[in-house]
């Protein structure tokens, strides 16, 4: 067990060098200037634009900058390049913004697939099970601005009520609990709108572990000798179904990070994603690739975790 | 079962603590007509959030919109846009002009002079007793005073990069300056010295050698001549701006302001340490000076006519500011002073200035709030709070709008014409500062020929293009000049769609129709491909239906969209391209220096196109160098003549906007007796329907108006 773990700890601080790498490369390679310097401005003469790039190290090699930026980023003095500002201040204060929607969005998948799956499995072929199929596939082809355009507009024209941004704006003189509900009402239709193809995908899947484990000989045996139907389902089946679960929940922590660009903008809600395509079309280079890093660094940890969750729940599998 | 119970009950309590947060939200209906506060603020939205709230220090337009209310600048442009005093309440432009003995020239009528003699013989033919032509009269008569500055001797270190080698050399230079004549004139003049010539000798100012006054003190080897003329140019121009300003203005904290935030400001621009991206603009300022708390003088190393309207940037507090204020800033917030500048400071996020609005609260990506500033010298602006939102998607800006969150909406092409009928809103429309066109790449056959591009223009129905891509949003243009300014020509009419005629010309030129129907010379077709940028959605329509037209007259068109840096980058920048579709954003100044002149050809400049144009280029300097408006106007007016009849660009249109407003949003006037008026919201003559914002006011109903 600790020599699974050393090893593995060892591998994963290799491939996130190797990933440092890979994407300071292909930042760096990629064609386009960060936007403070303006090509097409006639303001801006050689001279201005030598000095920015002076000043951003641009002018250096690229392994001179490279040990600039990490070396920057383990200190935690890396700054964005558009305002100045603290990168790891700036990603924590979107991290708390789109934590909420993180959240209540993988709420809501994994309750919800849940029954619906489990459901959909036992009454194999029948209206049920053919409706959740047709309805996921419907929920996975719609695109995602477009579904929450009809949302919008249809919340917005028939109830009246605000729905972008992460508050009502200009709530101002309201007591505690109005906040908060006020916040969470903000909150559901973007992470119901993230939630969409995340229901429609594991309920599928579940569906599917289900009726593996359920054409199982133990299933079998245990109707034979005749125990209720319930107990059947959701001890004997649902617990074995749960097994690939498990692994899954540490693939959700890079999502921690992720946000969508699309929701984030529609919304008006001032998240990870947003910030992060910003900075893309800005070339600001240190929050791009703090964020690549730290992604990396969830991507590696979520696999370990994984790893470490399958090793606890399966007995069976010993390193 | 609990496992089973379990599976429903959680996602059903999920479910219901959702939606019923419903019922504690407020309707639209409770924030708008409700809330007797709303109609005190004023929301507008954004697609993009500011990056750093500090007038010299940002580039994007939505800092520019905050800054524009949170700072004044000392002077700013009136409905006609021309200057106005803000910060300042008057200026008057003069000018030193500076010129060295020759003293191996022989004056006319006079021989070699010394310089009292110079400046008696110039005073005397100023009297009118020397006979002289009229113009040079009326010039010699703007001089207001003449006197010499006696010959000195002083050293200059030079740095001199030595061929081959990276490390810079410096050199010491021991100069004997001869006497050099001042004189003081009542305005600027840039034919001055074209005139005295005319009193002083044709040669006199060409003839005067430098290099006899300066030597080389170490015996290094030097190009001696470049810097001489570096050090003593024969004749010097300084205009000099003098700005008095207005007293008893305070920032928003209590401070007063004074010209030493003046010169403080322009200080803090050219610092290099700042990364200013305005440096440019305030590199021919020689120095500022502070004459009294009330007074700035600022004079120019040489003729440069855009220099007043750099003056219109906001003014920092040099209390906050200053060298003493960033170190405290560093120290308390435990960084290395040393590297600390105003880029670091926390200022940029919360700014002072002494504009109508206090700046309140920034939250990223979400909103910036201002309040009115009570003691802004103007009055305070009658709305009490300026709002502006991020709100990075249309429809979404459209949805907060129609619900009444949002006071004002940037209408797009296809809504206008339902928009602009609804009776529930007023608009506005305007044509943008910019234009859009399709360049000539004119180092390249067949593009260096006028008339082949003339053709081209003339087989492209522009017209059409407005109608269904611009949704008629959009007119049409002629040259280089934003089109409601006095720059712009109207005289010169719009190259007429006229394929047929395209076609005549061509073939007068050689390019025959072949079997196949396409234009051929010399066995070779006529074949090239148009370029532009990939993302923006209307140059590519016109880019397709471009090709289309110039198909239909048998020329072989390809067309490539190229994604924006690279094509910026390969293309634009290594003028690599045949023809391209592009737009240029403008200022209302008239220099037209970096984009047509013809020193700007080269590669990473942005003539791009390779216009040069004798004329044109001693048009361009001339208008840069004229402090004359009017004069200015008919440089101008020339000046796009001239580009119009050489069509380095197929000029295709500028864009109009247009903007959606609340009704109940009207101006409140108060006259000196206490009585008040409303009227209607009027866009001054360059379309601007904001100029009068600080009068806004929201009523709680839409009020009827007399007619007027």
């Amino acid at each position: 067990m600790l020599s699974f773990i050393g090893r593995s700890v060892i591998q994963k601080l290799v491939t996130l060098f190797l990933v440092s790498i890979v994407s300071f490369l292909i930042i760096h390679i990629a064609p386009g200037e960060p936007s403070q310097v303006n090509p097409l401005n006639p303001k801006f003469t050689p001279e201005i634009v030598e000095r920015f790039r002076k000043a951003f190290h641009l002018d250096k090699p690229l392994h001179v900058q490279y040990f600039y930026f990490y070396k920057d980023l383990l200190t935690g003095k890396t700054t964005s390049w558009k305002d100045n500002q603290s990168v790891l201040k700036k990603i924590w204060e979107r991290f708390l913004n789109s934590l909420p929607l993180f959240i209540v969005g993988t709420l809501i998948t994994w309750t919800i697939s849940f029954p619906i799956g489990i459901r959909a499995a036992i009454a194999r072929g029948g209206i049920y099970d053919r409706s959740t199929t047709f309805l996921a596939y419907l929920l996975i082809s719609i695109p995602g601005f477009f579904f929450a355009y009809i949302l919008i507009i249809f919340v917005v024209t028939r109830f009246h009520v605000p729905v972008i941004g992460m508050e009502t704006f200009g709530l101002r003189e309201a007591t505690t609990i109005h906040m908060i509900m006020d916040r969470i009402w903000h909150l559901l239709l973007p992470s119901v709108l993230g939630a969409t193809g995340g229901v429609a995908i594991l309920s599928r899947y579940v569906r599917s572990q289900m009726l593996e484990v359920e054409s199982q000989d133990y299933v079998r045996t245990a109707k034979a000798k005749g125990l209720p139907p319930e107990q059947v389902h959701y001890k004997h089946a649902l617990r074995n179904a749960l097994l690939p679960f498990v692994t899954m929940f540490g693939l959700i922590l890079p999502g921690l990070i992720g946000g969508s660009v699309i929701i984030e903008s529609i919304f008006s809600w001032p998240g990870m994603g947003r910030m992060a395509y910003e900075a893309i079309l800005a070339r600001d280079y240190p929050v791009i690739l703090t964020v690549n890093f730290i992604s990396a660094v969830l991507v590696l940890a979520g696999t370990f975790l994984s790893d470490l969750l399958y090793l606890m729940v399966d007995p069976r599998i010993r390193l | 079962m609990t496992i089973r119970k379990l599976l429903i009950f959680v996602p059903l309590a999920l479910t219901l603590i959702l939606l019923q947060s419903y019922l504690w939200v407020p309707t639209y209906e409770e924030q708008t007509r409700g809330n007797p506060n709303r109609l005190k603020e004023f929301i507008t939205a954004s697609i993009g959030d500011a990056a750093i709230l500090n007038p010299i220090l940002s580039a994007d337009s939505a800092s520019s919109t905050i800054e524009s209310m949170v700072f004044e600048g000392l002077i700013d442009r009136d409905e006609n846009l021309r200057f106005r005093g803000r910060l300042a309440t008057s200026w008057e432009i003069s000018e030193q002009a500076f010129f060295y003995i020759n003293e191996e020239a022989s004056i006319p009528g006079l021989g070699k002079a010394t310089p009292g003699q110079v400046v008696a013989y110039l005073k005397k033919a100023r009297d009118g007793k020397l006979t002289v032509d009229s113009e040079t009269l009326a010039s010699l008569q703007n001089i207001k005073a003449i006197s010499i500055i006696g010959p000195r001797e002083f050293e200059v270190t030079e740095r001199q990069k030595k061929a081959g080698t990276l490390k810079a050399q410096e050199i010491k230079l021991h100069v004997f300056a001869p006497a050099r004549i001042k004189l003081t004139l009542k305005h600027v003049d840039q034919d001055l010295f074209k005139y005295l010539a005319r009193v002083l000798g044709e040669n006199y100012f060409a003839s005067f050698n430098p290099e006899r006054y300066v030597r080389e003190e170490s015996g290094k080897e030097t190009d001696l001549r470049t810097y001489a003329r570096k050090i003593l140019p024969p004749v010097e121009h300084n205009p000099v701006i003098v700005f008095h300003l207005r007293p008893n203005v305070i920032f928003h904290d209590g401070q007063p302001f004074d010209a030493g935030d003046v010169k403080f400001t322009y200080e803090s621009i050219i610092d290099p340490r700042n990364l200013s991206p305005r440096i440019s603009d305030y590199e021919p300022v020689k120095r500022v000076e502070v004459i009294d708390p009330l007074t700035v003088r600022i004079v120019y190393k040489r003729l440069y006519s855009p220099a007043l309207a750099t003056w219109s940037i906001g003014i920092l507090p040099r209390h906050l500011l200053n060298r003493e204020a960033l170190r405290k800033e560093a120290i308390r917030r435990g960084m290395d002073p040393a590297k600390f500048t105003m880029r670091q400071s926390n200022f940029n996020r919360h700014p002072i200035g002494c504009g109508p609005f206090v700046f309140r609260e920034w939250k990223s990506d979400q909103y910036i709030v201002l309040d009115h500033f009570r003691n802004y010298w103007e009055g305070p602006p009658n709305y009490e709070r300026y709002v502006y939102r991020i709100i990075p998607d249309l429809l979404t800006q459209e949805m907060e709008f129609y619900a009444g969150t949002v006071d004002t909406y940037n209408v797009q092409p296809h809504q206008v014409q339902r928009l602009q009928s609804d009776p529930r809103y007023q608009s506005f429309s305007g044509l943008s500062f910019g234009y859009t066109y399709i360049g000539y790449n004119m180092r390249r056959a067949p593009f260096n020929d006028r008339r082949v591009r003339l053709a081209l223009s003339m087989a492209i129905d522009v017209d059409k293009i407005i109608k269904y891509v611009l949704h008629g949003q959009g007119e049409r243009i002629t040259g280089p000049f934003v089109k409601q300014t006095d720059y712009y020509n109207h005289d010169i009419k719009p190259v007429p769609y006229n394929p047929g005629a395209a076609l005549k010309l061509l073939e007068t030129l050689g390019w025959k129709r072949n079997a196949e129907g396409w234009l051929e010379k010399n066995g070779k077709r006529f074949q090239f491909t148009l370029i532009t940028n990939s993302g923006n959605e209307l140059r590519k329509a016109v880019m397709a239906i471009v090709q289309n037209e110039w198909r239909q007259i048998g020329i072989d068109v390809r067309t490539d969209l190229v994604e924006w840096s690279v094509f910026i980058k390969e293309r634009v920048d290594k003028a690599d391209f045949d023809a391209l579709i592009l737009g240029w954003s403008m200022g209302i100044e008239p220099d037209l220096y970096q984009i047509w002149h013809s020193s700007q050809t080269h590669p990473y400049q942005l003539n791009f196109v390779g216009f040069k144009n004798a004329e044109a280029d001693h048009l361009i300097v001339k208008i840069r160098q004229e402090y004359s408006h009017n004069r200015q106007v008919e440089y101008c007016h020339r000046l796009h003549k001239i580009i119009a009849f050489e069509q380095p660009y197929t000029f295709l249109y500028v864009n109009k906007w247009t903007a959606v407003l609340d009704k109940r949003i009207v101006i409140k006037e108060v006259d000196a007796k206490g009585h008040v008026t409303y009227k209607k919201i009027k866009p001054t003559k360059t379309g601007d329907y904001t100029f009068y914002f600080n009068k806004w006011v929201k009523l709680p109903r839409v009020p009827t108006f007399s007619l007027e």
